[in-house]
């Protein structure tokens, strides 16, 4: 019993990694259709503008998210409105392009750190809160905590604001959305932004628990976009359950059939749902249905 | 004076004059037989050269491959990030059958593209009603799922060390000691893989895939098995990527899952080849590899030892002005270039 909770607890903390991770990546794929291969990248650069921060003013990479998630929105904006933009009626150019956005990313920050690892110390992320038996590290429940108030967050932003129903109505059909006045390019302009910003919140945070590598985002990228289709495009509990779905697969799977297959276990439940319900287990039905040809 | 298309001309710079007239068997032939030879032409001038020998064996291979990903990818549309299962399945096949029973691998790569035919359709078969990128995500996974099985089955496939091929010359090892051997071996399987598409292009199955790819639901309407022909260009795609997959595993003789499931070196290498050369015609598969693999390996052996990364920052600023200024790729470019010539402004001359 004890050992199903410890594994439980390991799957939530894992979940929430995974869902802060996707949030960003929802938003992108599911309201702009764009198959970004770059997030990881994304979620890197974060990383290495928390470890900036924190090498060169002495800040905690908690204080850096101010600085970080501001930065990571610009970039965002730039690269869309440079690269993604110009192709958005190639969808499979777009693909292409964020590809070749991935492997500058990664090698510019290999050649400016000449692939040395850094870590990023926090004080407040050391330490542990015994909970029962269990011995939680502060980093991975602050994540934990992070992602629940970006997911409320977000919602009360999609669902209240003028700006986030602008948002919700070019996810659901853009050429009405276009017809009703929106401005569906500068929406899509933001929407980038704020889910490169996301990624950005996501790297200054997870930057405590790992050691940086240029190609850490290899790491997140594939479970980010199982993550998005598991629980539905364009829905933010989607992002949220389906990341502590993920966790806690992985975690069971990894506890009771084998480490080594956890990945594909949640690959294959992935798999398995986007057959029988491509629309994922949060999303609206029908949201997958657009193509390559019909996103223009 | 701006050239001013006649409304016959094809809007789209892809669809190439042959697609409005279909050229005669005997066209096609002739410049298949000289394309072959213009390929052939760096093979003899290079051969001695060790450095770009292997280079170009490389570059035929990839040339073959990203021919054999179009078949589905580019005529049919599905745009898979999978094919790294196929490639991978056609190594094992190829080592194993070679490995533990001696069948010659010249024999071994036929049983390994069948099987590689029968699985891609299999697994293939419940995503097809995915369309676009949800299609390319779902393949993916399949990748990412074959190389934690390839990983974890180590009695069958070596693990994560691999299955090492040793060195036993010999033509019907398909191993040579003079490294022209595998470079012919690679031309001749991208002639194989050239010939299919192009045969396919003109066939039946090609003009249904090129329907399909347009326009699902009135490719449905008009009676055609939309299942069966994805089917069909599965199996095809994947039996010829399974080839490619064996004669790379005996020309390394290290056949291990990090290579084989590699997305920036495998899965997704052949989609990025077809892409910059062209996605949905014969030859643009072919040109993207003739342009990336060298470019990739020259500045790799030229910069890979003062900056760590300096080359893949050059070849992913390369890839990236690509997409932005050759959206249908260099067939789609010179395609564009030839039809603004044949509509220039004649008066004044």
């Amino acid at each position: 019993m004890d050992a199903l909770l410890h594994v439980l607890v390991i799957g939530m903390l894992l979940g929430g990694i995974y869902g802060l991770v996707s949030i960003g990546l929802n938003l992108i794929f599911g309201v702009i259709r764009i198959v970004n291969f770059a997030h990881g990248e994304l979620v890197m650069l974060g990383m290495y503008g928390a470890y900036l921060v924190y090498s060169t003013m002495g800040l905690s990479p908690y204080v850096a998210t101010l600085i970080v998630v501001p930065a990571l929105f610009v970039i965002g904006i730039v690269l869309y409105r440079l690269v993604l933009q110009p192709l958005q009626t190639e969808s499979s150019m777009q693909i292409f392009a964020t590809f070749a956005l991935l492997v500058i990313f990664q090698n510019v920050v290999l050649a400016f750190t000449r692939g040395e690892g850094f870590s990023v110390a926090s004080g407040v992320a050391g330490m542990t809160l015994p909970l029962g038996e269990i011995r939680v590290t502060m980093s991975r429940l602050i994540i934990l905590l992070a992602v629940t108030a970006a997911a409320i967050a977000l919602h009360l932003f999609l669902k209240r604001t003028m700006l986030g129903k602008s948002i919700r109505a070019v996810t659901q059909d853009r050429q009405a959305a276009r017809l009703m006045g929106i401005n569906v390019e500068r929406t899509f302009l933001i929407t980038f932004g704020i889910g490169s910003a996301l990624a950005g919140l996501a790297g200054a945070l997870l930057s405590p628990i790992y050691t940086l590598s240029p190609g850490i985002g290899g790491n997140f990228i594939l479970a980010a976009f199982a993550v998005v289709v598991l629980g539905g495009l364009g829905s933010v509990a989607g992002a949220y359950f389906g990341g502590l779905i993920v966790g806690l697969v992985e975690a069971l799977a990894g506890f009771y059939v084998d480490p080594e297959l956890k990945q594909a276990i949640w690959f294959l439940i992935f798999l398995a749902v986007l057959v029988v319900r491509p629309t994922g287990l949060f999303g609206q039905v029908g949201a997958e249905e657009i193509g390559f040809r019909e996103q223009a | 004076m701006k050239s001013v298309g006649t409304p016959l001309a094809s809007p789209r710079p892809t669809e190439t004059p042959a697609q409005a007239l279909i050229p005669s068997w005997h066209r096609v032939a002739w410049s298949y037989a000289g394309g072959l030879a213009i390929a052939l032409v760096p093979l003899l001038l290079l051969s001695a050269d060790r450095f770009w020998l292997n280079i170009l064996t490389y570059t035929y291979l990839f040339a073959g491959l990203a021919a054999a990903w179009n078949v589905l990818a580019g005529f049919g549309g599905q745009f898979s990030l999978g094919h790294g299962v196929f490639f991978a399945i056609g190594a094992y096949a190829t080592g194993l059958l070679f490995m533990k029973w001696g069948v010659s691998p010249w024999l071994a790569i036929l049983p390994a593209a069948l099987a590689s035919a029968l699985i891609g359709s299999l697994i293939f078969l419940p995503t097809f009603r995915l369309k676009g990128s949800f299609f390319a995500i779902a393949t993916l996974a399949f990748n990412e799922v074959a190389l934690v099985f390839a990983n974890y089955f180590e009695s069958v496939t070596g693990g994560p060390r691999g299955i090492q091929i040793p060195f036993r010359a010999g033509i019907a090892n398909m191993i040579f000691a003079d490294p022209r051997g595998y470079a012919l071996l690679m031309f001749g399987f991208m002639a194989l893989a050239l010939a299919v598409a192009l045969v396919l292009r003109r066939s039946r199955l090609g003009y249904y895939l090129l329907a399909v790819r347009e326009d699902e639901d009135a490719a449905r309407a008009a009676g055609i098995s939309v299942v069966r022909v994805k089917l069909r260009a599965t199996a095809l795609s994947a039996a010829l990527t399974a080839i490619g997959g064996g004669l790379f595993a005996m020309y390394v003789r290290t056949i291990d899952p990090p290579t084989l499931f590699s997305l920036p070196d495998i899965g997704v290498k052949f989609a990025l080849l077809s892409l910059i050369g062209g996605i949905g015609t014969v030859i643009g598969p072919v040109l993207g590899a003739f342009l990336i693999v060298p470019t990739e390996s020259y500045l790799r052996a030229l910069l890979g030892g003062s900056v760590p990364g300096l080359h893949l920052i050059l070849m992913g600023s390369l890839m990236l002005l690509a997409a932005l200024f050759m959206r249908r790729g260099v067939a789609g470019a010179v395609d564009a270039l030839l039809e603004r010539w044949r509509h220039r402004p004649r008066s004044g001359r």
